[in-house]
């Protein structure tokens, strides 16, 4: 002990507030951070799933008809951009996505509505379709189409920004009447990792 | 949203109720406790600060969750962890962190017995109470959450970052009262605040058949002001950005006035009672400007095809551009360059105090003559700190215990009830070796084992030189 004492510098006997307040110093830096698992911060995965309205549209049975030409049309499209759908944040995140298309028919023919995907650069990525049941006037005949979409064709779903819809009718006449309506949503399932 | 997290985590791992300095507080014997009480009674004739090192304060916490909730060691996936502190925290919860750097610091007692205090120190301050609505609908996303309405308020975040230029002086009025006040002028180097937000975002099924949902966005006010940073998107590197921000610290910000008071007040020959309330004033944002604003609601139910009759090459509806056009005339997003007004965080701290033992220097109590910079050797008080955050203020409760030893060692230990924690155990020390004063000052001690444990730190050190009367 003695010889501990004879090594103590002079300053720090004379003036013991010293080392105290140098062990107290220390003491706040020996403060640690144990048990703890950093790396573990790697395997955080944000797994938002989201509901989004998609498109919805109201047809009446004359619009299968075109009373100039008196000629029926058999075919009508639309096309939509869906921009966000090829944003870099989606086709990374994006593990799977499922359609919901819900149909309403009172006319009495039944329909062929193909959904078609198309890129920045109007190439198909991802096709599909479904048909629609005829229905009446008395009797609305609903038709629920889901298409799920994952794995590799997430991949070519990502990369279109716009939708092609067609809906075919076998035959159309002046007469006929009714409305064909969709309302339809899709949800994505995103995995949100860096 | 998992780079917010990280951030949100690396904050609680840096880093109590922010700005709260309990145990320098009413510490006479360090020339810095002038700046938490301009009236306290100032022992020393004259003191200089030694630059950069007078004064080093960092402060960081959580009040809701610590660094252990999240990466200690488990064997819960991390995800889970995250996932029910997520629903555990409320709206109420907040992340803050301060950091103080004095860079000048001096004070002398002049013939007229008043003492003269003045200098500048860097702060910054940040607060973010914690957005849980947003946080569930980025974390769950809204399938799960059909008619809730998530609330857009609950962002609530400032950041200052302040150079502050003070002089303050202090006179012992009366033997029982001693009294201060310091005048402050800010340059505000970087500001961004969004508070005061309203709005919510709901996803419910639609009920008048238009489609599957209505996602619908109700009287939204969402507001982020920020000065000092517009311009800094121009800058190259952060070595140009670093430059041009440290080229604001002197007066060259957007600039603010303010003022502390103080005073101690000697109920009795045993009895102190101390208050002091600090920067009362505001920061006027002139200076590079821009505050974003989205106001309106808007219900969301996708895009409706109505097929026109073409001609071959016609082209198509711009429907998703219609809907953007539509969605900004309804929730218009402006930027707005007109100046601002903050007001600074204003603080209160207030004490009482028990002194018993001898009276320091070996004096008998002048009981005639009660308080008149007497010194007991030890004591024991209350104290009571608030400051001014944007959802209201937040309180500490302190009791303590003050010891001097010798003429060169004094220490205090605190124990204060706050947002983070009911048993935030503190202790600073004093020690004057020769003409040299240093202190140093910590809470959350018991926290030390693992500081990851701890929902909040706090440390102050400082260096000065004191010359006695």
């Amino acid at each position: 002990m003695g010889v501990i004492i004879a090594h103590i510098p002079k300053c720090m006997l004379k003036n013991p507030q010293i080392p105290l307040f140098i062990l107290i110093g220390a003491f706040l830096c020996l403060s640690c951070v144990k048990d703890t698992n950093f790396d573990d911060a790697d395997n955080i995965v944000l797994t938002p799933v989201v509901e989004l309205d998609l498109i919805y549209f109201n047809l009446n049975a004359s619009d299968f008809f075109d009373t100039i030409s008196n000629t029926p049309r058999l075919q009508i499209i639309d096309t939509t951009e869906i921009k966000f759908l090829d944003d870099a944040f989606v086709q990374e995140d994006l593990e799977r996505a499922e359609f919901l298309f819900n149909f309403t028919n009172s006319i009495p023919r039944s329909f062929q509505v193909g959904f078609q995907f198309l890129n920045e650069q109007n190439d198909t990525t991802y096709t599909t379709q479904t048909n629609v049941l005829a229905g009446t006037a008395l009797d609305t005949e609903t038709t629920i189409f889901t298409e799920a979409v994952a794995n590799e064709e997430i991949m070519d779903l990502t990369r279109a920004n716009k939708v092609v819809v067609a809906v075919t009718i076998p035959s159309a006449d002046a007469a006929l009447e009714g409305m064909l309506n969709l309302k339809s949503k899709t949800t994505y399932f995103l995995e949100i990792e860096d | 949203m998992k780079n917010c997290c990280y951030v949100l985590f690396a904050l609680m791992a840096v880093v109590c109720n922010a700005q709260n300095k309990q145990v320098l507080y009413g510490l006479k014997e360090t020339p810095q406790s002038v700046l938490l009480n301009p009236g306290i009674e100032v022992p020393q004739k004259v003191h200089f600060g030694i630059p950069f090192l007078s004064q080093i304060h960092v402060n960081a916490g959580s009040s809701g969750v610590t660094v252990f909730d999240i990466f200690g060691a488990s064997d819960l996936d991390i995800n889970q962890r995250i996932r029910s502190k997520i629903f555990e925290l409320s709206d109420k919860d907040f992340f803050t962190a301060t950091q103080q750097l004095e860079l000048f610091n001096i004070g002398w007692r002049s013939k007229g017995d008043i003492y003269f205090s003045g200098g500048i120190y860097q702060e910054l301050d940040f607060i973010s109470y914690f957005p849980r609505d947003l946080a569930i609908l980025a974390w769950e996303g809204n399938r799960d959450y059909l008619d809730y309405p998530f609330d857009l308020g609950q962002l609530s975040v400032t950041a200052d970052l302040t150079t502050v230029y003070h002089f303050g002086v202090n006179k012992q009025l009366a033997n029982r009262l001693t009294v201060g006040v310091r005048g402050k002028v800010y340059s505000n180097m970087l500001n961004i605040s969004s508070t005061n937000n309203t709005g919510t975002f709901t996803t419910s099924l639609d009920t008048d058949g238009v489609n599957i949902y209505d996602h619908t966005v109700t009287d939204a006010n969402v507001t982020v002001q920020t000065s000092g940073v517009a311009s800094l998107e121009e800058k190259n590197g952060a070595g140009e950005v670093a430059g041009s921000v440290l080229g604001r610290a002197f007066f060259g910000g957007n600039l603010g006035v303010g003022i502390d008071i103080g005073a101690t007040y000697h109920v009795s020959d045993r009895i102190t009672a101390t208050a002091s309330v600090l920067d009362i004033g505001a920061v006027f944002h002139t200076k590079d400007v821009e505050t974003y604003n989205a106001e309106g609601s808007y219900t969301l139910n996708g895009i409706e095809l109505i097929f026109p009759p073409l001609n071959q090459g016609e082209a198509t509806i711009p429907y998703f551009g219609n809907l953007e056009d539509e969605i900004e005339e309804e929730i218009p997003i402006d930027t707005l360059t007109s100046g601002y007004t903050r007001w600074r965080p204003l603080k209160v701290n207030a004490s009482a105090e028990y002194g018993f033992g001898n009276i320091f220097g070996g004096g008998e109590c002048d009981c005639r003559n009660p308080g008149a910079s007497q010194t007991w050797q030890q004591a024991v008080g209350v104290q009571y700190y608030a400051i001014a955050r944007p959802k209201g203020p937040q309180m500490a409760g302190t009791i303590y215990y003050r010891r001097t030893f010798t003429e060169g060692l004094s220490a205090k230990a605190t124990y204060t009830v706050d947002s983070f924690s009911a048993s935030n155990v503190g202790l600073g020390v004093v020690a004057n070796v020769g003409k040299l004063n240093m202190f140093l000052a910590a809470d959350n001690l018991l926290t030390y084992g693992n500081i990851a444990k701890a929902k909040s730190v706090s440390l102050q050190l400082g260096f000065n030189i004191i010359i006695d009367e």
